[in-house]
């Protein structure tokens, strides 16, 4: 006998054909992996610090002799170990604001002399968390508002359409930019806002495919079997909508980037000194006439990222969509 | 077809006052507290040297010692005879400031909206006859890329290359006309404030322009494998008419709806370039505004953008049924 694999098996087969999707995937993963391991990637504290016999490890733990001493002055008469970017993304310098990229610095430094692959390490966090936050919080909503809709219909359907009609014709960026003016801008507020003016998208979706099951035979099998509508609608009618839910919020995550960085540039978004890459390129402005790495960096790091996403969303589009025509 | 935008216009009502509504309200309920945040008086109320009643007045000057629903009506009931009120910032009349800003960002959006219809329909039909040719391959790769590029960033990159520093030289660094031209002819008037647009419509454009070459190849594939497509080539019509007459004018309906898709991203995307390229437009009397937290201006720009929006859904909703014979059929009954 043979098992059927399962419908999302089928998929990521269709996925792993699709050699940019893949890259793109590859690349979401690394980003993950900046994020997670910031710290450890840059931090003016050594990994190993052997002196007089002792080894230390100052990234992990707080030495009270060694509290104030400067790892990367030390190379010559102990035994360190440095991170890759051996400085923190708020350690300023004031001997070396705005120098290009160099041995030191590789990526330069900007007009406080902070170390700019520390401060791109560091944002990565930022960019991550507003995008899968925010996409989660509007994903979930959408999901609620849509399965209604599209689950009772009738005067509820009616009722909720129009709803969604009038927050479509809103103007999202200006409305997050007014809300965020009022609440004032932070980390948090940047996800809600985004995350509460968002859901109309998925909630058009689901409406759509519970439309399109819920005369279905399983659906009238569990009603008659006296499920309750919670439970047919959470357990059997949203497992089969997911796909395009999933598809969307991919594409989501990206768009929400963009956005976090669009608000971070105009000043709306996380406040300093917490990094963020909209915020470092919005700096640039001042010294945009020489300082092309304070440019060119943050906005290629941007750049990047938002495609990946694109690209695993394509690809994903492309695998859950029996059409899509094969190669 | 008359019943047809009859029974559009009248929705349109409902629509407006829900969106004026939700603004209104989202504004008066927001937390911090409006009056004091106006920069200086916090610290001068701190030192005793004003008192309270100043924030008394600036309350019942913008309405906010009334309730939500209150205020929200004397606003309405000034609007529907275009009074908007004055701003907060400068107690100029806000229809006046509107009247300056509103043209320029409708002509930068118009120009850049033209463009992109005129380059990128040709390009996505061409791309979807010769679908997997190197010319789609290229093309569908170039756009992607566009597709996904930041358009600060664009904009940042555009200026630091192009607008003097320690590179090239060729455009302004910002605004719409130079000091200088103000006494030129009307032709050389037009040149500079040309010459100025390029680097700002450019931004606006190549976003849009990706967007849209996208689409009208996804829709244009779609149709080309339709069975009366093949019917007409069986026929024996050339292929220009095919392509031109059969298929196009089909893959013609999801491009008119996406023109209501695009507008209200506008007001958006022009508080970003307009902040870059320092253009006195709607985008930068936003940005403005909600930092200033000018009410009547944020209602008024809010409201604009809603009705133009609606506008632009309205004009597609009238295409659709021009483009699209069963829709008129379908409203007429």
């Amino acid at each position: 006998m043979i098992r059927s694999r399962g419908y999302w098996a089928g998929v990521w087969r269709e996925f792993r054909r699709n050699r940019l999707a893949l890259s793109g995937l590859v690349v979401v993963l690394a980003l993950f992996v900046v994020a997670l391991l910031a710290p450890l990637l840059a931090n003016d504290k050594a990994y190993i610090y052997i002196s007089q016999g002792k080894a230390y490890f100052p990234i992990l733990f707080e030495y009270p002799e060694l509290a104030g001493l400067n790892f990367r002055e030390e190379s010559e008469k102990a035994f360190v170990i440095m991170p890759p970017i051996p400085y923190t993304s708020s350690e300023y310098d004031l001997d070396a604001i705005v120098i290009p990229p160099s041995a030191r610095h590789i990526l330069g430094t900007d007009e406080q002399g902070r170390d700019l692959a520390a401060r791109m390490i560091h944002g990565t966090r930022v960019s991550i968390l507003v995008g899968f936050i925010a996409v989660f919080i509007y994903v979930t909503l959408g999901i609620i508002i849509g399965a209604l809709a599209g689950y009772y219909g009738g005067v509820v359907d009616m009722l909720i359409s129009r709803f969604i009609e009038i927050i479509i014709c809103f103007p999202t960026f200006f409305l997050i930019l007014t809300i965020l003016a009022l609440v004032g801008p932070s980390l948090v507020n940047v996800m809600v806002v985004i995350g509460i003016t968002g859901w109309t998208g998925i909630a058009r979706i689901v409406r759509g495919e519970f439309l399109k099951v819920r005369e279905m035979e399983f659906v009238q099998a569990s009603r008659a079997l006296g499920a309750r509508d919670r439970s047919i609608i959470f357990r059997h009618m949203l497992p089969n909508s997911l796909a395009p839910v999933l598809v969307s919020a991919t594409f989501g995550i990206a768009s929400t980037i963009l956005i976090e960085s669009s608000l971070s540039f105009l000043g709306f978004g996380v406040q300093p000194p917490t990094p963020s890459w909209g915020d470092i390129l919005s700096q640039s402005r001042d010294f945009m006439d020489f300082a092309w790495w304070l440019t060119l960096v943050p906005g290629f790091a941007i750049f990047i990222t938002i495609t990946a996403y694109n690209l695993v969303g394509e690809g994903f589009q492309d695998a859950i969509d029996p059409r899509a025509v094969r190669k | 077809m008359i019943k047809y935008i009859l029974k559009r216009l009248l929705l349109i009502v409902p629509t407006f006052i829900g969106i004026s509504l939700i603004t209104y309200a989202m504004i008066r309920l927001a937390p911090g507290d409006y009056t004091t945040l106006r920069a200086g008086l916090q610290g001068e109320l701190k030192a005793g040297a004003i008192g309270n009643e100043i924030i008394e007045q600036e309350k019942r000057l913008y309405g906010l010692d009334k309730p939500v629903i209150v205020g929200y009506w004397d606003w309405f009931s000034k609007l529907v005879v275009f009074d908007f009120g004055t701003s907060r910032k400068d107690g100029r009349p806000v229809a006046e400031r509107i009247g300056e800003a509103l043209p320029i960002t409708l002509a930068l959006n118009i120009i850049s909206m033209i463009i992109v219809y005129i380059i990128s329909i040709p390009g996505g039909i061409l791309s979807a006859l010769k679908k997997d040719s190197l010319y789609d391959r290229v093309s569908s790769l170039i756009l992607f890329v566009l597709y996904s590029l930041p358009s600060f960033w664009v904009g940042l990159l555009l200026l630091m290359v192009l607008s003097g520093g320690d590179y090239l030289n060729l455009f302004p660094l910002g605004g719409i006309v130079s000091d200088w031209a103000e006494d030129f002819g009307f032709f050389d008037r037009m040149l500079n404030i040309a010459w100025h647009l390029m680097l700002p419509v450019a931004t606006l454009t190549y976003g849009g322009f990706a967007f849209l070459s996208r689409y009208t190849r996804a829709t244009m594939l779609e149709v080309i494998n339709q069975q009366y497509i093949m019917t007409a080539r069986a026929k024996g019509l050339s292929e220009k008419r095919v392509v031109l007459v059969h298929a196009f004018r089909n893959s013609l309906v999801p491009l008119v709806t996406l023109m209501a898709t695009i507008l209200p991203g506008l007001l958006g995307g022009s508080v970003i370039v307009e902040s870059i390229f320092s253009i006195p437009g709607m985008g930068m009397l936003a940005f403005e505004a909600i930092l200033a937290r000018d009410i009547p201006v944020i209602m008024a720009i809010a409201s604009i953008s809603a009705a133009l929006t609606l506008l632009g859904i309205l004009i597609a909703d009238i295409l659709y049924g021009v483009v699209d014979p069963r829709i008129r059929l379908e409203a007429g009954q």
